[in-house]
This record gives C-alpha cells, sequence and structure tokens, in this order.
C-alpha cells in the first residue's frame, strides 16, 4: 500500500467549505427553517404595516404615523424574522454535538478554526441571499397592506433591504459562535434572546443615560440602530461595525471552546 | 505507524489512560484488548486529535493528528457507528466527509459497494440504520482516502456473522496489504481470529504488547481432574492445595488446578490412591490469558454475596 489509486487532489479550506454545505442541504430540517422564515416574515411584514395603516385612520390623530416607507416595514420585521435565520447558525453546530457528527467533522477536518470559519462563510453565504428574498417578501407584502400610507423609495428601500439581510447573516453568524461554544442548541437559544432582546430592553426601561448607552452597545440594538440608520447615539455604520465584532467574538469564543475542550 | 509515548488522561481523579507508550506497527492486525471502562476507546479519541491528552503524546506517522491538513489520506477511522446525524443518509454523511479532503464523489460508490451497501441503504437517513448497517457506513468513511492507518473502535458491534467473518477477512487483507490496522475489541475469541499482535490495557495502564502466540503462551495452564470418589478428590485437593498450587472445584466431581504439571498431579493421585476418570491439561485460550492480565483491572468486579463498597 504506497500509492492510492485514486489520485489525491487537496481540498483546503474549499473542501471544509463543501462538506459543510453539503451537510447544511442534506437534511430536510433546513428548507423548513427556511419556509418558517419565509412565513415569519411576511405574517410580521404584514401585521407591521396594518398597525401603521391603523394608526392613520383610527380615531386618534395623536398616533398618527403618517406615510412611511416600505423598507421601514420590512426592517422593523427584523425582530421577529431573525430567529428562524438564528437557528441555521446555530444548528449547523449544536446539532453536530447532538448527534456526535462533530467527531467526524474533527477527523476530516482537524483544524477548529478552520471547521467554525468554513462553517461561518456557509452560514453567512446562506443567510445573506435568503435576508434578501425575506426583504422582497416583506415588502412585496407590506405594499399592497399600506396603501395610501405607504411609499417605496427605490434607493432606500434597496439600502433597507440590504441591511436587513447584512444583520441576519451576522446574527446567524453569532448564532453559530455562540452554538459551538455552548454546544446546547436550547441554551445558546436562550443566550441569544438575552443578548438579543432581553438584556438590552431591562437596560434601557428605566431611562437612565449611562444604562441606555450600555444598552446601545448590544448586538440588538446595534443591530438596530444600523437598520434604522439612525445618526444618534453614533453613526448607523458604527451600528454595523458594533454587530460584525459581536459576531467576529462569538467565533472566536468558539474556536478557543472548540479547541480546548474535548469532543 | 501510530506511535503513544507516555500518553495519559486524566478526567479529574480519575487516570482513564496512564502512560501509554506502545508502536503501532504497519503490516498487521493489533488487537487492543481490555475490560469496559479500561480506556481503549479514549486512547483512540486522543490518537485522533479529539481528546487532549493529559500528558504524552500520539503520533501518526510522526505527526500529531491536529498537524494533518488532509487527514482522510493519512488515517481512517470507525469510533461511533452510531454518530450520523438522524436526518441525513450515509450517502450524504460519506460525501461530505470526502469533499472535506478532496476525495472524488466516485470513490463514495466504490466504498459503498466495498462494505455492501447497496443504494436503498445508503438513501436511508440516519435514524433508520440498524447498528450493523452504521457499522458498515463507518467503516465505509474510514476507507475513503485509502489511508497507510486504520482504526477500528468495536467494529463487530451489532453485525450478523457474515458480517463479523466479513470484518475479520477486511482487516486481514488491509493488513496483508501493509497498512497500519488497530482494532479494539472486548471480545477475546474475535481477536484470536483477527490479530496477529495484541495490545491489552487494564485501568489505563500496558498489560501487554505481544505478539497474539506469545500472550496465550505465557498464561498459565490449568488442569482438569474428574474422580468418582468425592472424599479422594477432597484429599488430592488439600494436597494440592498444600503444595501451592490454586485448586477450584469445578463441580461435584471434577477439580480445575492451577500452578502445577497435568504429572505432578498424576503423582499425588497415585500416592493418596484416588481413583480418576479424567486428568487432562487444558488448552490455554486467549480469553484465559485475558483474564489473568486484567485481574485485578476490571472497573466492575462482580462482588459475590454482597456490597463492594
Amino acid at each position: 500500500m504506497t500509492t492510492p489509486h485514486h489520485a489525491r487532489r487537496p481540498a483546503g479550506f474549499g473542501g471544509a467549505v463543501a462538506a459543510e454545505w453539503t451537510k447544511l442541504w442534506s437534511v430536510r430540517g433546513t428548507w423548513w427553517t427556511l419556509l418558517a422564515a419565509v412565513l415569519v416574515t411576511a405574517a410580521t411584514a404584514g401585521q407591521l404595516a396594518i398597525y401603521a395603516a391603523n394608526a392613520n385612520t383610527n380615531d386618534d390623530p395623536a398616533d398618527d404615523a403618517g406615510i412611511v416607507t416600505v423598507g421601514s416595514i420590512v426592517t422593523a420585521s427584523v425582530e421577529l424574522a431573525q430567529y428562524a435565520v438564528l437557528a441555521l447558525g446555530l444548528l449547523a453546530i449544536t446539532s453536530e454535538f447532538t448527534s456526535r457528527t462533530i467527531r467526524t467533522t474533527l477527523q476530516c477536518t482537524p483544524s477548529r478554526g478552520r471547521v467554525l470559519l468554513a462553517k461561518a462563510v456557509v452560514t453567512a453565504g446562506v443567510t445573506f441571499p435568503l435576508g434578501l428574498l425575506l426583504g422582497g417578501v416583506g415588502a412585496l407584502v407590506a405594499r399592497p397592506v399600506l396603501g395610501e400610507w405607504g411609499t417605496v423609495p427605490a434607493a432606500g428601500t434597496v439600502r433597507d433591504v440590504v441591511a436587513f439581510a447584512a444583520y441576519l447573516a451576522l446574527v446567524g453568524v453569532l448564532a453559530l459562535g455562540l452554538g459551538a461554544a455552548l454546544r446546547s442548541a436550547v441554551l445558546t437559544l436562550v443566550v441569544l434572546v438575552a443578548a438579543l432582546m432581553i438584556v438590552p430592553l431591562s437596560l434601557q426601561e428605566p431611562g437612565i443615560t449611562v444604562l441606555t448607552r450600555i444598552a446601545d452597545a448590544f448586538p440588538g440594538v446595534a443591530g438596530a440602530h444600523f437598520l434604522a440608520g439612525d445618526g444618534e447615539p453614533y453613526p448607523s455604520v458604527v451600528g454595523l461595525l458594533l454587530l460584525a465584532g459581536w459576531a467576529v467574538a462569538a467565533l472566536a469564543l468558539g474556536r478557543a471552546a472548540l479547541r480546548r475542550r474535548d469532543a | 505507524m501510530i506511535t503513544l509515548r507516555g500518553l495519559t488522561k486524566r478526567f479529574g481523579a480519575t487516570t482513564a489512560v496512564d502512560a501509554l507508550t506502545v508502536d503501532i506497527a504497519p503490516g498487521r492486525v493489533t488487537g487492543f484488548l481490555g475490560p469496559n471502562g479500561a480506556g481503549k476507546s479514549t486512547t483512540m479519541r486522543m490518537i485522533l486529535g479529539l481528546d487532549r491528552p493529559t500528558a504524552g503524546e500520539a503520533l501518526i506517522g510522526g505527526r500529531p493528528y491536529r498537524r494533518l491538513r488532509h487527514p482522510l489520506y493519512e488515517v481512517g477511522a470507525l469510533l461511533d457507528a452510531t454518530a450520523i446525524h438522524p436526518a441525513r443518509s450515509g450517502r450524504a454523511h460519506l460525501l461530505a466527509m470526502a469533499r472535506s479532503n478532496g476525495i472524488p464523489a466516485r470513490r463514495v460508490d466504490e466504498v459503498l459497494a466495498t462494505v455492501g451497501l447497496d443504494d436503498r441503504a445508503a438513501a436511508k437517513p440516519g435514524r433508520t440504520l440498524s447498528l450493523g448497517m452504521g457499522q458498515r457506513l463507518g467503516i465505509a468513511g474510514a476507507l475513503l482516502g485509502d489511508p497507510p492507518v486504520l482504526m477500528f473502535d468495536e467494529p463487530v458491534n451489532g453485525l450478523d456473522p457474515d458480517g463479523v467473518r466479513w470484518v475479520r477477512q477486511l482487516m486481514r487483507s488491509l493488513a496483508r496489504q501493509g497498512r497500519t490496522v488497530f482494532v479494539s475489541s472486548h471480545l477475546m475469541s474475535e481477536m484470536q481470529l483477527t490479530a496477529d499482535q495484541l495490545v491489552v490495557i487494564g485501568r489505563g495502564r500496558l498489560l501487554a504488547d505481544a505478539p497474539i502466540g506469545d500472550v496465550v503462551a505465557d498464561s498459565t495452564r490449568a488442569v482438569r481432574v474428574r474422580s468418582p470418589h468425592p472424599d479422594g478428590l477432597a484429599s488430592l485437593a488439600d494436597r494440592l492445595a498444600a503444595t501451592g498450587a490454586t485448586v477450584e472445584a469445578a463441580g461435584p466431581d471434577e477439580l480445575t488446578v492451577n500452578g502445577v504439571t497435568v504429572d505432578r498431579v498424576g503423582d499425588l493421585a497415585y500416592e493418596l490412591g484416588v481413583r480418576l476418570h479424567e486428568l487432562s491439561p487444558q488448552g490455554a485460550s486467549l480469553e484465559r490469558a485475558f483474564m489473568e492480565l486484567t485481574a485485578g483491572s476490571v472497573e466492575y468486579a462482580g462482588a459475590p454475596g454482597g456490597d463492594d463498597r
């Protein structure tokens, strides 16, 4: 046994990505998650559009929202749409621990960093286009519901849909990194809900400036500032960078955990 | 070649693998034997870089596993036949493995044919695979990269007799091709038929590393004695015990004697005038050798007649 009967074509990092891609699309659950994401986004965008229209037509002129952009409805629907997308990111790693296939994965690609990076590439590579699709779906649903109360400025809507997709891709990678560190899907989801929603909401609730500023640094809030195109408390691009920073930090944490702990 | 140098793994206060130093050479089947909990699987996981050694190192062709860039070309391993995603087909499982190392997809069909899984079986989702099919799939995965080093953890678990014979022939032929074949088992009888070399561990410690013939030859040979006279047999047992032999009552009319030769037992019976119906040396088996080697290293020894704590 000195010559293998097939030529070696070492795959490098591309091989690790191809393996993750193959794994993702070879389970039916992936398709169900995508379907769930579409339905949740459509329902949320529809509901938010109804609220916006109602606010303008009810008896109380105080809550008139005026004419809103379809893009603002799309970006606001991220609150719920993100949970379907989070599932893609965290299941990419936690399902490997549940089924113990993580051992096969690390046998094939012993570099923990490379495995996690390949998963991140596949997660982002799926959730970004998915985000574009979801943004389009949300806009298509919101437009007719808003009727006379909605506008669709071309550049603004495209910007909102792309931002929505970027947010979802980063949150997907954040979920992946956390999942690698925590291993359990349930625990990861609990931490994500806390970090994206519960903790920043609790910090904002009392209206104390310093606590609100701390909340502004949390990934969900930073992402929301980015999506809304806010100029306060920081330029919206800083919100994007903060969210990206959280995603990178989660990957680094996941890599450290994969390297140190027994599989 | 697999090289273990002072390989040690501790979990808290428990030492699962204790300073193992062994070379597993190519061109033969090396059986890895030990009672349950002896540290076999932990050792194999450390060889594959899945568990981090507390001390020492495990090398494959001189390099630690975590340094291998395309390890499927270097080492094939079956660790856990049930570790497959419940919703993923066996074929997709192998395809993902192949792609990770740049192995062409047609190789997946080749190894599926080698292990006897047809298209229908390979298309079934993981949750519906029997343990035997899982073993075949795991072996297929180990063969994917046509590697010079192969490791199998309990590969015959869950296989029918045909499957067991097939695995045995596969191991032998892989070794004949000059590969390093390292197979763990708790089935001594299986190892006696398959292995050339034995590495025996108990409580994480190396108990033996020798050709299988030597391990068997080193074990004490027992002598069976049968007599129709219980009283005579009892006095023979007393005399044998007095000379330092170990005597066990194997039945109302039968003794199993260890530590003396057949000749000596016959002489004593003659002296005492005990009529014998049988006096025979018992063939040494790997099973017996294994029991002797691992005596005192079994994790959960049965404690007859009471609580062992």
